[in-house]
């Protein structure tokens, strides 16, 4: 069947075209996908940034808590009996309790010959559930040559600030990953030899850990004794700014990071403004989406005697509706489009000139906010054409 | 074929419809009948006209064209209808009131592509309304509207032709001149004419003859 023109007719429809209800409706909606886009992308680039640093794993923060050390305690024991360890299982605010322990010989590491570094160093391990990087095959058994180490990216900064006065190279995490680390290892019983290579960073922990089971084995290898007890635990618990918590570690004298947990509160607040911002970009677009209802209903309402009489003498509803729906779709692309932009320039602002050093994220948008803008895109248009519809079929 | 089974609309009072020649009665228009329906002001002629042509749904009965209730179409379907078969005169035009009458006639006329554009202009200057041709229908007489209707409404492909008081607002001269055209394209296509009128219509060469209100 042959279609008829659509340009003979509009005249007959558009009355109204410039109205301001529907400029109103295409900036709001620009601004709506804009907002949505960009708090999407921010969401996604946050997530990158501590991606490394999150503090918070499953829901609950981890501390490192030591006991205080006073004038009054100093020649004393300062570790963690099996006793304490107990009472601090018992508190309800904590969820759960890994002691950090650590080598019993000494262990000498040493960079290779291409960075002519060797220093004494020690050795602990903890319980992967308590670690924040936990590659897959942590782990160390009987004759393995090589022990997988966690560094602690903090030991690394430092390492970064005092290498150039000692002459020695900086490294970024990539090439100390690749560094090879050589470790003496000598006890009362003997000596071994591994060959150690960092398999994760880690910002909760400030240490250089090795698998436990590395270290319970190690222990009784070399020095013929079972690992001591701890200085360090570490803690789980759901919110380490909880009040009781820090009245009870106040009461016992213990010691605890703050500044890592206050670090993983702001990561967490951030992120809920970012989502709050995401949520309220989609309210403007729905609000958007509305306010060119409210547009097409009084257009629909201006031409309403033109299109009965369309529709009278042989128009079809189905042709018409899609036709009229049609004319909004370039305007809705090129909004859609123009917010797309702006969020790909920003995007671009931000890691070229505010984040311009960090690698893991990337000056163009993530494939999600692209399969947004096109969601949306798709989601105004049927929005759109099922209201002409609905409207020319009222008054059919 | 066009049925009109036993309608009545709903609200008249069946008692008043007893003696009428077309409420609840049964009635089959072949093609190439010309059927002229008298009825007087007031006895329901346009609303009528209006059920035939699925405007209106307030009546009881049905109403079919070729075995399929009218008030079962959905409205594409009915599009379909009005497009492809079923044409109509309003008494009141119903014509676009801006656009020209050109526009007017190729509105219809691009919708099936049945007719040359020429055509036009040939049925106008027939019916005397050529030099109006550009004018918006608005500033056009109503005589100049019904006549400019009339060739709307043949500017189609149809099998049935509803003519609601089609000359009402025509002169004699101009009412034979609308007439012939009507009757000329209508046995082209080899269509029934339905023609409802106040009076008898008399240069129409109806083949049946009903009283809306005996």
């Amino acid at each position: 069947m042959k279609q008829p023109a659509f340009h003979i007719i509009k005249p007959l429809l558009l009355t109204g075209e410039w109205s301001s209800s529907r400029w109103f409706s295409y900036i709001g909606l620009g601004i709506g996908v804009l907002l949505l886009l960009l708090s999407l992308q921010l969401f996604i680039d946050i997530q990158a940034l501590v991606k490394q640093t999150s503090i918070r794993k499953n829901g609950f923060d981890y501390i490192s808590v030591t006991k205080q050390i006073t004038n009054d305690n100093m020649g004393l024991d300062n570790r963690f009996s099996p006793t304490d360890l107990d009472i601090l299982r018992q508190q309800p605010f904590i969820q759960g309790v890994a002691p950090l322990i650590s080598n019993r010989f000494e262990v000498v590491a040493t960079a290779g010959d291409q960075i002519p570094f060797a220093s004494d160093i020690f050795l602990e391990a903890l319980e992967t559930d308590f670690i924040d990087t936990v590659p897959p095959g942590f782990d160390w058994k009987p004759g393995q040559p090589i022990v997988p180490l966690i560094f602690s990216s903090d030991f690394l900064e430092m390492y970064n600030v005092f290498a150039p006065s000692y002459g020695l190279p900086h490294l970024s995490m990539e090439t100390a990953s690749n560094v090879i680390i050589g470790l003496r290892c000598e006890g009362q019983k003997g000596e071994q030899v591994y060959r150690g290579q960092i398999v994760a960073f880690s910002d909760r922990i400030n240490s250089l850990l090795v698998p436990k089971s590395f270290l319970d084995w190690a222990n009784i290898e070399l020095e013929g004794l079972p690992s001591a007890n701890a200085s360090r635990v570490y803690i789980k618990t759901k919110d380490a700014n909880s009040a009781d918590l820090l009245n009870f570690l106040a009461r016992k004298n213990y010691r605890i990071n703050k500044e890592k947990t206050a670090f993983g509160r702001s990561k967490q607040i951030l992120q809920g403004v970012i989502a709050g911002l995401g949520v309220f970009g989609v309210l403007v677009v729905g609000l958007a989406l509305l306010l060119f209802s409210f547009y097409l209903q009084l257009m629909v309402a201006r031409s309403r005697d033109n299109l009965q009489l369309l529709l009278t003498i042989g128009y079809r509803p189905d042709w018409l509706s899609r036709q009229v729906a049609r004319r909004f779709i370039p305007v809705y692309f090129l909004v859609i489009g123009v917010a797309m932009a702006l969020t790909q320039l920003l995007q671009y602002l931000f890691h070229q000139v505010i984040m311009f050093n960090r690698p893991e994220l990337s000056s163009w948008l993530h494939p999600s906010v692209w399969a947004t803008a096109v969601l949306l895109a798709g989601l105004s248009v049927m929005t759109n054409w099922r209201m002409v519809k609905k409207l020319l079929y009222g008054i059919a | 074929m066009l049925q009109i089974d036993r309608i009545r609309p709903t609200y008249f009072d069946p008692s008043t419809c007893e003696r009428s020649e077309v409420w609840l009665q049964r009635i089959e228009v072949e093609p190439g009948e010309r059927i002229q329906i008298q009825a007087p002001s007031g006895s329901g002629k346009t609303s009528l006209t209006h059920f035939l042509f699925g405007l209106r749904k307030e009546y009881v009965g049905s109403v079919r064209y070729e075995e399929v209730d009218l008030r079962s179409m959905n409205p594409d379907t009915l599009a379909d209808l009005r497009r492809e078969k079923l044409a109509i005169v309003f008494q009141d035009m119903r014509l676009f009131t801006e656009p020209t009458l050109r526009a007017n006639f190729e509105i219809k006329r691009q919708l099936t592509d049945h007719h040359p554009e020429s055509l036009i202009d040939e049925w106008a200057r027939r019916l005397g309304i050529d030099h109006r041709l550009d004018t918006p229908a608005k500033l056009c007489s109503y005589g100049e509207q019904q006549r400019a209707s009339v060739i709307r409404a043949l500017l189609q492909p149809f099998r049935w032709l509803l003519l609601d008081e089609p000359f009402s607002h025509l002169d004699d001269a101009n009412a034979r001149k609308a007439m012939d055209l009507i009757l000329e394209e209508s046995d082209r296509q080899g269509a029934a004419l339905l023609l409802s009128d106040l009076e008898i219509v008399p240069h129409y060469p109806r083949t049946r003859l009903l009283r809306l209100q005996a």
